[in-house]
């Protein structure tokens, strides 16, 4: 009898082990993303818990501040490709040995630990209208920038922040692709006499196309789910609401609205623009890699 | 690769150049807290002249990043220490046991990894508010613990597999238990990677404002970068004192980066080699 127990217990040993990490993730993770979905076509305020169709994502799509969200999302896919090449151009002077290679990895790796919020707060101080980086442009004959004052400008400078903080993230990953690099074909090339950006092109973008495919979907993820500590120490949105991205659109209607369903309208259609950018980046890499 | 050392020459200066924009930053950051206010008027490039510890004092006490701080401390120690530990017996049943839905279970883990939380935060924060988890530290570790289990799952998995299962059955014929198993033979050998997914955790625990800001609503459940949120409202004119919150609030991250970069660095390349 405690034999046949014990071989129960052994038995049921896998299913004690995965339980708790099963329960929280389907309780606390996806079980949530289908309430969510749900959520957004019921009412706010007075109409709380009654079916409403599709009344808030009208709403949603008529809302100035939610346009300027979408169309700062379409601002990013476009400036996708350079941020994506800035770390993978590093990495490749890095893998060729540029002078000092062997500190710059751990010096640009450095903001990329650091929270949002502390480079967020850091560049407040640096960029106010009468703070240092304007005082060293005026001193040299520059005229100051409003970089988060005008509308038109805030939005790049915020994002050239991000990139400032998130590029050695996407750095180290360059590096552990080159890792796996033939270095014979390079050689090869060089042997051919091609330039290094023929080289970078012919060579090392194609052996390097899983990572390069694997780094533009994390970067637009993170464009698109980690610059709300950006957004909310830098800017709230503002100026005129220019920054707002739908992270913050979100969180501005959940948290200080008090318009949870219309939030959750938005959540849904942030997921439905993630599903499509990464599928959409996947295929045509795939494209891309094949033609080589 | 002689051909192409020219070129390395020519981006020598610009990649020096980006190094000194990468540090410089902090550098200036540190520079201004141990200023006064009439010097950072004055000219706010120049150096301190002396080291003051007055603006991190004010600035830990009156403005209450210290307080802050304990809180960070005590809800990311939490949050580690069970991710860690749902974390790696996920990981071993999942790469080591053979069991009915594990394939299941583990797609289930990778699908999670694609939610992110702006996408699940109005339920969730409902669900926490009828639970009675908003706005303590439980809730907090929670949310944290759920956040980022499918990432850690994932690379305990991803590590686990890389033991040759004759270890185990060596184990198990040695009259161990599974559960045996896992602490004797699977927490040991699990080591480097609890280690390197452990830090990771961390600084994403430590460095979150989003889901802090929402399980927390109240001022004196802030944790530490919630807290360097407020100073800008609180301290816009006085920056020395601005400048040494923001330096508590990342000094810990520096130091944990120095001594640990190399695993953290890890980390990051095996989260993306083995995607």
């Amino acid at each position: 009898m405690a034999t046949s127990a014990a071989r129960r217990g052994e038995r049921l040993a896998p299913y004690v082990l995965v339980a708790p990490a099963v329960l929280t993730i389907v309780v606390l993770r996806l079980w949530p993303l289908l309430l969510g979905v749900n959520f957004s076509f019921t009412g706010d305020g007075e109409r709380d818990g009654t079916a409403v169709g599709v009344d808030n994502y009208l709403e949603l799509f008529g809302d100035p501040l939610f346009q300027t969200a979408l169309g700062n999302v379409v601002l990013l896919v476009l400036l996708l490709p350079v941020a994506v090449a800035i770390p993978g151009l590093i990495a490749t002077f890095i893998y060729l040995r540029v002078p000092g290679h062997r500190l710059y990895r751990s010096v640009y790796f450095f903001p990329a630990v650091l929270s949002p919020v502390i480079v967020g707060a850091i560049f407040n101080l640096l960029l106010a209208f009468d703070g240092p980086v304007n005082a060293a442009l005026s001193a040299v004959g520059i005229g100051r920038i409003d970089w988060l004052g005008d509308p038109d400008v805030a939005m790049f400078t915020v994002v050239g922040v991000h990139v400032w903080a998130t590029f050695g993230m996407a750095l180290v990953v360059f590096l552990a692709g080159f890792a796996t690099l033939d270095g014979s074909l390079l050689d090869a090339a060089r042997v051919d006499g091609a330039s290094l950006p023929q080289a970078i092109w012919h060579v090392i973008v194609p052996s390097l196309i899983r990572t390069i495919q694997f780094v533009f979907v994390t970067t637009m993820v993170g464009m698109l789910t980690s610059m709300f500590g950006l957004l909310y120490v830098m800017t709230s949105g503002g100026p005129e609401g220019s920054t707002y991205l739908p992270e913050y659109y979100i969180w501005i209607q959940q948290g200080q609205m008090n318009r949870p369903a219309l939030a959750s309208a938005a959540s849904t259609v942030l997921f439905l623009i993630m599903l499509v950018v990464g599928m959409l980046q996947i295929s045509l890499l795939r494209r891309a890699g094949r033609e080589d | 690769m002689s051909r192409f050392r020219l070129a390395r020459w020519v981006v020598a200066v610009p990649m020096a150049l980006l190094a000194l924009a990468t540090i410089y930053p902090l550098v200036f950051t540190a520079n201004v807290a141990s200023k006064t206010r009439r010097e950072y008027i004055l000219d706010r490039f120049s150096l301190a002249d002396a080291v003051r510890v007055e603006n991190l004092h004010t600035a830990w006490s009156s403005v209450g990043m210290g307080r802050y701080f304990v809180n960070s401390l005590i809800v990311v120690t939490f949050s580690v220490v069970l991710l860690l530990l749902i974390g790696s017996m996920a990981g071993f049943a999942l790469s080591q046991l053979r069991f009915r839905g594990s394939s299941m279970i583990f797609l289930g883990c990778l699908a999670a990894l694609f939610v992110p939380f702006q996408v699940i935060m109005v339920p969730l924060a409902r669900t926490m508010a009828d639970s009675g988890l908003i706005d303590t530290y439980p809730g907090l570790i929670l949310a944290y613990v759920a956040q980022f289990l499918p990432f850690t799952v994932f690379l305990m998995t991803s590590y686990y597999r890389t033991i040759p299962p004759e270890i185990v059955d060596a184990a198990r014929i040695d009259g161990n238990s599974v559960y045996g198993v896992y602490r004797r033979i699977m927490l040991p050998l699990g080591t480097p990677a609890l280690l390197s997914v452990g830090i990771l955790d961390a600084l994403f625990c430590w460095n979150d404002v989003l889901i802090s800001l929402l399980m927390m609503p109240s001022a004196e459940n802030r944790t530490l970068m919630v807290g360097v949120t407020s100073l800008r409202g609180q301290y816009s004119d006085d920056i020395p004192t601005f400048a040494s919150g923001v330096l508590i609030a990342a000094v810990p991250v520096l130091v944990v980066y120095l001594f640990l970069q190399r695993q953290i660095a890890d980390g990051v390349a095996a989260g993306s080699t083995k995607g």
